[in-house]
């Protein structure tokens, strides 16, 4: 197979590089990510290119260890271009370098680019369902790191999302809103 | 006859027992130096509304007869999820002085606080021979050893209360114990906990071995499997909890008590539903806020209970539901309407309860005294009925969904100036908006016509700092308030704090921070604690794994305490002292 020398954008790469040292990416209304969604959307461009490079020279999975140095928590990589990054879902990671044979090409065609990654299938079907939210989601840019709190920040929580705070739900009655979803959803109501 | 002008001590002896409501206890203490010993001597019960405000030690020197305590820790947001787990409201040092020299103590409460094993120990041993009353309400830390020792020890419990506590559950031994040392229990409630491991024989061996059982809400248990249990128990007149696994037909089978008029089935469906019917002319509390009940379902069976006091459900009961409410139960007395899911593909169809169901409500149902009801569209007119007609209202609260984006009629400035006009009997009034809900306006009409509300949650309300100064001007009665989301500056809050004469307690989340966080220090003074909790990021696990990452802005926390600050702050709470910082007092 010869090597992928398509230039992904998918994940609007090309702004990300021109200058901006964080990588910008959509949360959902709940400022929330999910598995690979967040890792995807997070990670290092460079280590994305390297693995459509790896995906389409060689089926084995790139140890990225050997090739960045990957944060395992933001705290550690202030100054470093990819200070930006939460903690990489650990589970894409594994996934990715013990799971040669288990991963399978995901070819996604986007405004006229065509890129290729190996990705293994339950990852695969995040990044359907992040295509189908995407489309519909409403886009927030922020700057998701920031663990600390001096009063400026809180000034700028606070004016990103007046108006934003969600409504609190009372514990006992999220906790039943959850079982409920999985009795419903649930193909046999009739247990046991 | 006595040396000095006024009643002898004998006289005055046999009439203080007598009086029991804390604010003429509060008044008696402050006639003189006698009355304040004599309320001393006979005060039979405390609630101790934030555990920082005073010592174990000063709770003694003044009350050494105490029998009941009741002692909050967490702030009551705790319940949505927005307070550290680790923030505080130890019940050590209170358990450690009760052990020690609270003699007389038969009745202990503590909601939502921290307990460990070994401070249900102590209590056990230490006051098990007398201890009639324990309830540990919504508090964590412990595991069901320490409710072993608990069920061993204390054999005089009538009622023992854990709703929504976290419990690490290693086994169903304790409810074991319970069955085979107690023959007196009134009240056994582990609703709203994840209890699983309990055996439902244990359950039937308390019902026969109690003869005075008369309240049980229990966790999830298959309600065929309880069968025995209600022909047990005989004079059971409440019951919540349980499960539906099975097929409906098998349920016609359950027989209830026939005394039981409160009651709340969890997960009963609309198969399972006729299995009321037989008794629901007897029902006085339905509690349907865990039930799989669609409108048309609420509907069928809200008819049939026309005995009705108490109705607690989600929003799934829709206008209709409310319409026949409003029809049929004329005696109703509290009505509590959570919000049920939203979540894309899990909504209830017709779930949303609007200005319509609140105005057939309040013509409807003239007695009502509670209602607390999550709406997703409002107008000024229905806020009006409401202080028309419902004259009797101590406690209301209302919170404006935010999933559509239009609503019907804001700002809503004269109806809640109507309804605080008309509900004279209020004391409780939490109003959860959006910008643009309330003006500065309607929040001065809030300050000015509220003259006994005691506690207040404000979401969403004013337009600028001149609302929050203007309502500070009234609102004579105000204890606690509680504010979230709002746009008011340090500066604003802390005169408005300055100037709300009765104001014990403060929360806040949502405001506009100072760049130094030191424009709080306008409201510092003696017996003022202030605390902050920073800005946090927070990863919650759902039971399914799935991980949810959730900005938490930041709290005040500001409460007069005679104990000084705390001396037990996590990490996550960080006191301002401003002695510190250098500002004069």
């Amino acid at each position: 197979m010869s090597r992928a020398t398509v230039e992904l954008d998918f994940f609007g790469m090309e702004k990300a590089n021109s200058g901006k040292t964080q990588f910008q990416k959509f949360l959902d209304r709940r400022r929330s990510f999910r598995g690979i969604q967040g890792a995807i959307s997070k990670m290092n461009p460079e280590l994305i290119k390297s693995v459509i490079s790896s995906g389409s020279t060689n089926r084995s999975p790139v140890d990225w260890r050997k090739s960045f140095s990957v944060p395992s928590s933001p705290k550690e990589d202030r100054s470093s271009p990819v200070s930006s990054l939460p903690i990489l879902n650990p589970a894409f990671m594994s996934s990715s370098s013990e799971d040669g044979p288990d991963t399978a090409p995901l070819t996604i065609f986007y405004n006229g680019t065509v890129s290729v990654f190996n990705v293994p299938r339950d990852k695969a079907e995040s990044i359907f369902k992040l295509a189908v939210e995407g489309s519909s989601k409403n886009i927030e840019s922020t700057d998701s790191s920031k663990i600390s709190n001096p009063s400026s920040e809180q000034q700028n929580l606070l004016e990103t999302r007046n108006g934003d705070l969600p409504i609190a739900r009372r514990k006992s009655l999220q906790r039943f809103l959850e079982k409920r979803k999985e009795r419903l959803t649930c193909a046999s109501p009739y247990a046991w | 006859m006595t040396s000095q002008p006024g009643m002898s001590d004998v006289i005055l002896g046999c009439v203080v027992p007598y009086i029991d409501d804390p604010k003429d206890r509060d008044a008696v203490s402050l006639v003189c130096r006698r009355w304040y010993e004599l309320d001393a001597l006979t005060r039979k019960h405390i609630t101790i509304a934030l555990c920082y405000t005073t010592s174990p030690d000063r709770l003694r020197r003044r009350f050494r007869h105490l029998e009941s305590l009741k002692l909050k820790g967490k702030p009551r947001a705790a319940m949505f999820n927005l307070i550290p787990e680790d923030w505080g409201g130890y019940v050590t040092p209170w358990v450690n002085e009760i052990a020690e020299n609270f003699n007389c103590l038969r009745s202990v409460h503590f909601r939502r606080m921290i307990v460990k094993d070994s401070d249900l120990e102590v209590l056990a041993r230490s006051r098990g021979k007398v201890l009639q009353v324990l309830k540990l309400d919504k508090c964590s830390g412990f595991s069901t050893d320490g409710l072993l020792q608990v069920g061993r020890m204390c054999r005089q419990l009538r009622t023992l209360f854990l709703e929504e506590s976290s419990i690490i559950e290693k086994d169903g031994q304790w409810l074991h114990e319970l069955a085979v040392n107690n023959s007196v229990l009134m009240t056994l409630n582990f609703y709203m906990t994840d209890l699983v491991k309990v055996s439902f024989e244990d359950l039937e061996l308390i019902a026969r071995n109690c003869r005075n059982l008369a309240s049980v809400k229990i966790s999830d248990c298959e309600i065929l499997d309880l069968v025995g249990f209600f022909r047990a128990a005989s004079v059971l007149e409440e019951f919540c909890g349980g499960s539906f696994n099975d097929q409906p037909e098998r349920y016609t089978v359950v027989s209830f008590p026939p005394r039981l008029c409160r009651l709340g089935l969890t997960y009963m469906g609309k198969n399972e539903m006729p299995i009321v019917f037989p008794f629901a002319s007897l029902l006085k509390k339905l509690d349907l806020l865990y039930a799989l009940l669609d409108t048309e379902d609420h509907c069928s069976l809200i008819q049939r209970c026309p005995n009705l006091e108490v109705l607690e459900t989600r929003n799934v009961i829709g206008d209709r539901g409310l319409e026949v409410l409003a029809r049929s139960c004329k005696r109703l007395k509290r009505l509590r309407i959570e919000r049920g899911a939203d979540e894309h593909g899990m909504e209830d169809e017709e779930g949303v309860v609007s200005q319509r169901g609140l105005m057939a409500l309040a013509q409807g149902c003239l007695e009502l005294e509670y209602l607390a009801v999550y709406v997703s569209d409002i107008t000024n007119a229905s806020l009006q009925y409401i202080g028309t007609y419902s004259k009797n209202l101590c406690d209301f609260r209302l919170v404006l969904l935010d999933r559509e984006d239009r609503i019907t009629d804001l700002p809503l400035d004269n109806g809640v100036r109507d309804l605080l006009r008309g509900c004279e009997k209020l004391r409780r009034f939490a109003l959860y908006l959006r910008p643009g809900g309330l003006t500065d306006v309607g929040l001065g009409y809030i300050g000015q016509y509220s003259p006994k509300v005691r506690w207040m949650l404000l979401g969403y309300v004013g337009g600028s700092d001149a609302g929050i100064l203007e309502f500070s001007k009234g609102c004579p009665s105000l204890q606690k308030l509680e504010v979230r989301g709002c746009c008011f500056s340090e500066h604003a809050l802390a005169a408005s704090v300055m100037q709300l004469t009765s104001l014990r307690y403060l929360w806040v989340q949502g405001y506009r921070a100072s760049k130094s966080g030191c424009d709080l220090f306008a409201m510092a003074r003696p017996f003022w604690n202030i605390e902050l909790i920073p800005a946090r990021r927070i990863v919650m696990t759902d039971h399914v794994g799935e991980a949810d990452v959730v900005e938490d802005p930041a709290h005040i926390l500001a409460y007069y305490s005679l104990a000084g600050p705390r001396a037990d702050f996590p990490e996550t709470v960080i006191p301002l002292d401003p002695l510190a910082a250098g500002v004069e007092l």
